[in-house]
């Protein structure tokens, strides 16, 4: 235990992380015939994928124990498995559709970061569909019989039909890769582009956070493409040390995955279960603000967010029994800063009594610069 | 990193409702095309009186607290930044829960938006674009050393809703900046709680 202790693990991620491995372990013994199937070559792969489901899971069990995301975690656990599951999950599938699968609101913030999101998030996943179950050994191409001009394909050992090499299906085969990497070279590029313009990103990104992803992404489909390019064009010529380079890259992203910014893959479909909660609260009905009486929040989330301040020990936040501070719409919050501001400086509000406004001269009131 | 010599004070006394805050705040690179000052008037029935609001930047933001997805950050420099685009989920607890009501969430885009202290510009030593604009100086962002020759009233960066003691890096001037500003919500309600 003293040795969790000084990595500050805590024991419950570490619990689930553990499973969660043991588990993918078991099914890539069963899905490769007892470890059979496994492609040697692609061996650095499989360990890497390993740690990044372990790395992947222990943060992922982390992040749900946060008080916050317990909160909206159980809530969309209860709806799962109650009755309403049975309403909820059509709309689950669309909000899905939506917010997952065609990541629509990016669109709403920006037509080009959807573009550049879209060929990254599509060419990633292309990616990894087609070389996770190769590393798994789920999947393996190997001549047909004695005949070697056509491919068998095999799935979780059982044989999964053959193909002429010539043939369309080959190409496809052979090619699918290519075609993710240029989707994802495109889609950093345009991200780069993006950020450089953007003067917002170029003032808060971060080197480790905002741009080794994309820098690793390019680095691992330009490796990719010029394995193809050196088998097509240049008969093999440094296949091994691109190879090796190719390895390293996705070995690197691989170990980057729970620390970095692509953890948001795992973290996004919360959005759904938000959405399904936000949907049941508007219901519910909303309260009115105890300050102006307008309705302003969903009664759901008035009793979850008082729950979640006292957890957080802030439920001292009350001005008298019956209202609390969330009984406060932001505008009204907004109104009681100068309402207390002005009962300081007078003793109580009075807009008529406001000191004189002299605009006293600042050296320079454009730039603190010159 | 925004100049730590540097303050934001903010006399809402002084302010004269002209907008202008408003406008120039669209223009910050971090949020374009959208304001992120609140301009509310006080009572429009009985008063002239004008309210600006930009975040107040706390030590330890409640917002980040009720963040499920982890994504409002505060950098070392204590500027509160908004909530971060690859994780913000839109479920509006940082916009309920701000004791000064700033954060907004743009439902549809699903992100949190608020005044970051126009990062882009104090990061690179110029003034957030509300305070370069403000005529009335009820939003003024000068050398911390040099408000006390400005102003007869004192910057107050602590703030008490109830029991719960929030403490900013943004200041609000009144007279005896020791004693915290009490927000009572007595003082909005006509008859008292």
């Amino acid at each position: 235990m003293r040795v969790f202790d000084e990595l500050d693990l805590e024991a419950r991620p570490l619990l689930g992380a553990a499973l969660a491995t043991l588990a993918l372990c078991g099914a890539v013994a069963l899905g490769s015939r007892g470890g059979r199937w496994l492609d040697p070559a692609l061996l650095g792969y499989l360990l890497a994928t390993l740690f990044a489901c372990f790395g992947v899971t222990y943060r992922y069990f982390s992040w749900i124990e946060r008080p916050a995301t317990r909160m909206y975690f159980r809530h969309t656990l209860r709806t799962l498995f109650s009755p309403r599951a049975i309403k909820a999950l059509p709309r689950m599938a669309l909000l899905t559709l939506d917010q997952i699968v065609l990541q629509r609101f990016i669109e709403k913030r920006s037509i080009k970061r959807w573009g550049a999101h879209a060929l990254l998030a599509w060419g990633c996943l292309l990616g990894f569909a087609v070389t996770i179950p190769l590393v798994f050994g789920w999947v393996r191409f190997t001549s047909e019989g004695l005949d070697a001009t056509r491919y068998q394909a095999w799935v979780l050992g059982f044989p999964a039909g053959s193909f002429p090499l010539d043939s369309f299906i080959a190409f496809c085969s052979f090619h699918v890769l290519d075609l993710a990497a240029v989707m994802v070279i495109a889609g950093c590029v345009l991200s780069l582009i993006r950020r450089k313009q953007d003067e917002g990103d170029s003032a808060t990104q971060r080197f480790d956070l905002d741009l080794l992803p994309l820098v690793l992404l390019i680095a691992v489909s330009m490796t990719g493409l010029l394995l193809t390019a050196s088998e097509k064009w240049l008969q093999g010529r440094n296949f091994a040390t691109l190879s090796f380079l190719h390895e390293l890259t996705v070995i690197l992203l691989l170990l980057g995955l729970p620390f970095g910014k692509l953890f948001h893959v795992v973290q996004r479909p919360a959005q759904v279960g938000v959405t399904i909660y936000k949907a049941e609260g508007e219901r519910e009905g909303r309260l009115p603000c105890k300050g102006c009486g307008a309705p302003f929040i969903r009664a759901n989330q008035r009793r979850d967010l008082e729950a979640l301040w006292a957890v957080l020990e802030l439920d001292g936040a009350r001005h008298s029994a019956s209202v609390h501070h969330l009984d406060l719409c932001p505008r009204c919050k907004r109104r009681l800063v100068a309402k207390a501001q002005g009962e300081r400086l007078h003793g109580a509000f009075d807009p008529f009594a406001t000191v004189p406004v002299y605009a006293e001269p600042i050296s320079d009131p454009i730039s603190m610069k010159s | 990193m925004v100049p730590q010599d540097y303050g934001f004070f903010i006399d809402p006394q002084r302010c004269i409702g002209c907008r202008s805050c408003v406008g120039a705040c669209a223009e910050c690179g971090t949020h374009r095309g959208r304001s992120m000052i609140h301009l509310d008037e006080m009572d429009r029935f009985d008063s002239p009186q004008t309210v600006p609001t930009v975040c107040m930047h706390c030590e330890d933001p409640i917002c980040a607290q009720v963040c499920p997805s982890d994504a409002i950050k505060r950098s070392e420099d204590g500027v509160v930044h908004a909530a971060q685009k690859p994780r913000c989920i839109g479920c509006q607890n940082c916009e309920l829960s701000c004791p000064f009501g700033v954060p907004i969430v743009f439902s549809g885009l699903e992100q949190m938006l608020k005044c970051d202290l126009c990062y882009d510009r104090t990061s690179e030593g110029h003034k957030p674009m509300c305070a370069t604009v403000c005529p009335s100086q009820a939003l003024l962002f000068v050398r911390k050393d040099e408000v006390a020759n400005l102003r007869h009233n004192k910057p107050l960066r602590d703030f008490l809703i109830g029991s719960v003691r929030v403490k900013t890096k943004n200041a609000i001037m009144v007279p005896d900046p020791d004693t915290p500003l009490h927000l009572d919500a007595a003082l909005l309600i006509d008859g008292g709680l």
